[in-house]
């Protein structure tokens, strides 16, 4: 059944409750990015930096955040946070399952019904990295996601299995030329900020080809490094907002969504169920992008802005196609470098240099740069940008993509 | 060691003693001992619903078609086509037994005659190979090995 589409704090009686613009991203914070390995502090007090950051921009007491929300595999629960930040009551901390890549957007989802529901006022969405208190990001992912059907068969890492949509997504007729131009938009982007650990690395076509092959399609540039440092948000109610100091990011639609037939299932996703194939490549994004459309009210055509995790290159250009802004036949013509960048692009996507230039902080980061666009604070600036899109995925277990709105797009 | 009937109720008290065990990956959904087991024993089965017939694949506890708890482990076709693939040129972390195999290839194959279940493998073969998706494949069965991490593994070879 269609969701109605209205502003949350409104909705009585039989009708749905819908989180549409009930709440906004009211503070960033991160710290540093650093290579994996090399943060001079330990992964829990980056998470305090990132989350204290997130306060002192937002204009409020760290002590008044009441509620924590991440993903993936995170270890900084509320309640080890709260000591160090003097937290008067922690009212909610929840983990949202899954791939790291899948969670992040749908994490605002989270924090919005927590505090459309009364349960929490002021919370922290976060994620911190640490090599040296977490072990190697790509061991952990590993540990963590794929089971022995994976590792028996040398695949040791999420690339492989990207790999394999990567492969049908070429095979369907989307040109290899669509994954590079996500890379050369990525270091562009990264090049003009200057906290992008990728800011003096210069990607040209010819870079990107010459460099080494890491799983067929996949080269080493269309791969996500890995990096330290934390990076956190704050979520409040929206008539709360306006008293913050900064320019409130609404949040106007935040689905999380594992098709049926997907979930945890070894690359059996979208089997069965009289599904067309073509749902192995666009794992969950099919179920997710109609119900983000349709909760927010706007459509593809609508967007400024995009940040799109890309723990591997294929995995934004699937984000593209399934969330309606080309069909893989015009992947080709709509996924160029000179459409995706700022400010000029018809749609520039990761425009603090994502998870492939900026750093991997789980994609994290991509929440910050997307609230970054509707404030104008971008280095890579879409001039006069008022819907920012965010899309997580693809992973293992679930998407989520989540929109946000300066006000005038309530 | 005498062979058992991996589908009846003796199957649940039969004992050998499995090299996967000694070796385990603690991750996934955990529910597929029965597939390796098969595998050291040479044979290849998948767990169907003995209700409704669904080939559940990959190895979940109860059928989430019908509902059904009983399930049973059928010998099934060794056989398909490719689905996708990748070959692989970097040694990852968790599977540096495959060091001497860089570059490999690794199948999807999806498996019609058991309900389209997709079976991930290592292609035995010429590994400088572009299989095309949609090519047929016949599998076979590697007792355990060092590069397949302690477990028994099926390989894919392009089918001539």
């Amino acid at each position: 059944m269609p969701l109605q589409n209205r502003c949350g704090t409104g909705a009585k009686g039989s009708d749905v409750m819908t989180l549409r613009g009930a709440t906004a991203v009211v503070g960033i914070g991160h710290t540093p990015y650093y290579q994996r390995g090399e943060s001079p502090e330990s992964e829990l007090a980056l998470c305090v930096r990132a989350i204290v950051a997130a306060c002192e921009d937002a204009g409020i007491d760290p002590r008044d955040v009441d509620g924590f929300v991440s993903y993936g595999a995170d270890h900084n629960m509320g309640a080890k946070l709260m000591p160090a930040l003097g937290t008067r009551e922690l009212r909610t901390s929840i983990l949202n399952w899954g791939g790291g890549g899948g969670g992040i957007p749908g994490c605002l989802n989270i924090a919005a019904a927590q505090i459309l529901a009364g349960q929490a006022e002021c919370v922290a969405v976060f994620r911190s990295l640490s090599e040296k208190s977490s072990g190697r990001l790509r061991v952990v992912v590993s540990e963590e996601n794929q089971g022995p059907q994976y590792q028996v068969n040398g695949i040791g890492t999420p690339i492989q299995y990207i790999a394999f949509r990567a492969q049908r997504l070429l095979e369907a007729g989307v040109p290899r030329s669509a994954m590079e131009a996500i890379a050369l938009a990525d270091y562009y982007h990264a090049n003009r900020n200057p906290e992008a650990l990728a800011r003096n690395v210069v990607l040209d076509s010819e870079r990107y080809q010459r460099s080494k092959i890491i799983s067929e399609p996949l080269r080493l540039f269309d791969c996500s490094r890995e990096s330290d440092g934390g990076a956190a948000v704050i979520v409040m109610r929206a008539d709360r907002a306006k008293d913050t100091r900064k320019t409130p990011a609404y949040i106007l639609a935040a689905p999380i969504s594992a098709a049926q037939s997907f979930g945890y299932v070894e690359e059996n996703h979208g089997r069965g169920s009289g599904q067309p194939a073509e749902n192995f490549e666009a794992w969950n994004f099919h179920t997710v992008a109609p119900r983000l459309w349709r909760e927010s009210g706007y459509g593809p055509q609508d967007v400024d802005v995009a940040q799109l995790y890309e723990h591997v290159t294929a995995g934004a250009v699937a984000a593209l196609i399934y969330h309606g802004f080309c069909t893989r036949e015009s992947a080709g013509d709509f996924i160029r470098f000179e459409n995706l960048i700022a400010p000029s692009g018809q749609l520039p996507i990761n425009t603090s240099g994502g998870n492939l230039a900026e750093a991997f902080l789980h994609g994290m980061n991509l929440v910050l740069e997307t609230v970054r666009q509707i404030r104008g604070e971008s280095c890579n600036q879409v001039p006069g940008a008022k819907l920012s899109l965010m899309t997580g995925g693809p992973s293992v277990g679930l998407a989520s993509s989540a929109l946000l709105g300066s006000e005038e797009t309530l | 060691v005498t062979h058992t009937d991996l589908t009846s109720p003796d199957a649940q008290t039969f004992s050998r003693d499995y090299a996967f065990k000694k070796h385990r990956i603690q991750s996934g959904i955990a529910s597929d001992d029965r597939f390796w087991e098969a595998l050291e024993d040479n044979e290849f089965r998948l767990p169907r619903c003995a209700k409704c017939g669904h080939w559940i694949w990959p190895a979940v506890p109860r059928c989430g078609e019908c509902g059904s708890w009983d399930i049973g482990w059928e010998l099934a076709e060794l056989a398909g086509h490719v689905f996708s693939w990748t070959r692989t040129h970097y040694l990852f972390d968790r599977v540096r037994g495959r060091a001497e195999e860089i570059p490999y290839v690794i199948l999807l194959a999806e498996i019609p005659s058991a309900g389209g279940a997709r079976i991930m493998g290592v292609l035995d073969g010429d590994s400088s190979i572009n299989p095309q998706i949609g090519a047929p494949l016949v599998g076979i069965i590697r007792p355990p090995s060092e590069s397949a991490n302690g477990y028994p593994s099926v390989n894919w070879r392009l089918a001539p």
